[in-house]
């Protein structure tokens, strides 16, 4: 469970398990986490209905706004969010603590 | 007030506007030895670092104003954004007498770093102090 002890350090996203599902976004206290997705059919051989997935475009969490309390983490279904090491990510702009799809996911090989 | 430990011929002092949690992350570094009291460090300083710790409410504000004006009629004033309640109201940023973020509390004068954390650890606060002075300031 040492993924899940929060240490106020930074939330990594491995944005390959997302499923785009919201839990993370719905149960943030905070509001700092924002989701945009797209749903794509997807053609199957032989299946009964059609099919489709969704597919994350956005995936962005303010750093500015968020409280660290790793509900995010604990609720993903898919554990496509993981608490990561580092703590030097100041910024001189505000808009500087919003981490985007590219620069979360960029945290997660760092290890816990 | 406060030195860094780290830099102690850099003529700053650390002034900290602790309104919450966060100000104990302050007190945190200090105790690890990573800031030291500046009453132990004779030179007066030439400029001064104004940590906004915590949560500003609309009863607080005035206070915290007043006292960046008192540190600005010394010398230059750098402002830190420490934590989420200084950067955007943090948790409370709905909340009707919480200020969303000090951005508008001082016109005409930038923050220069926003701290991310809900507090933010005692190390974060230290390693952007260091940046700020070894970009900022001359030595």
């Amino acid at each position: 469970m040492s993924d899940s002890t929060p240490q106020r350090n930074v939330i990594a996203l491995l944005p390959e398990a997302c499923t785009s599902c919201m839990v993370c976004v719905r149960e943030c206290p905070s509001w700092c986490i924002s989701l945009e997705s797209h749903v794509e059919a997807v053609s199957e051989e032989g299946a009964r209905r059609p099919r489709t997935v969704n597919v994350l475009d956005e995936f962005t969490i303010d750093y500015g706004l968020c409280m660290y309390c790793g509900i995010c983490i604990e609720t993903c279904p898919f554990d496509a969010l993981a608490w990561r090491d580092s703590f030097d990510y100041s910024s001189g702009d505000r808009q500087g603590l919003r981490q985007d799809a590219v620069d979360l996911s960029r945290w997660w090989p760092t290890g816990s | 007030m406060w030195r860094l430990a780290s830099r102690p011929d850099v003529a700053v002092d650390v002034a900290s506007a602790g309104l919450a949690c966060c100000s104990l992350e302050v007190e945190a570094a200090g105790q690890r030895g990573l800031l030291v009291a500046s009453e132990t460090v004779p030179q007066a300083a030439a400029v001064t670092v104004l940590v906004v710790a915590g949560t500003v409410t609309t009863a607080v504000e005035p206070a915290l104003v007043r006292l960046f004006d008192e540190h600005a009629q010394h010398g230059p004033v750098i402002i830190v954004s420490f934590g989420a309640c200084a950067t955007s109201g943090g948790p409370y940023w709905d909340a009707p007498t919480v200020r969303p973020g000090i951005e508008a509390l001082f016109p005409g004068q930038e923050i220069a770093s926003y701290v991310p954390g809900c507090p933010p650890r005692p190390e974060a606060l230290v390693v952007e102090l260091e940046r700020l002075v070894d970009s900022r300031i001359p030595a």
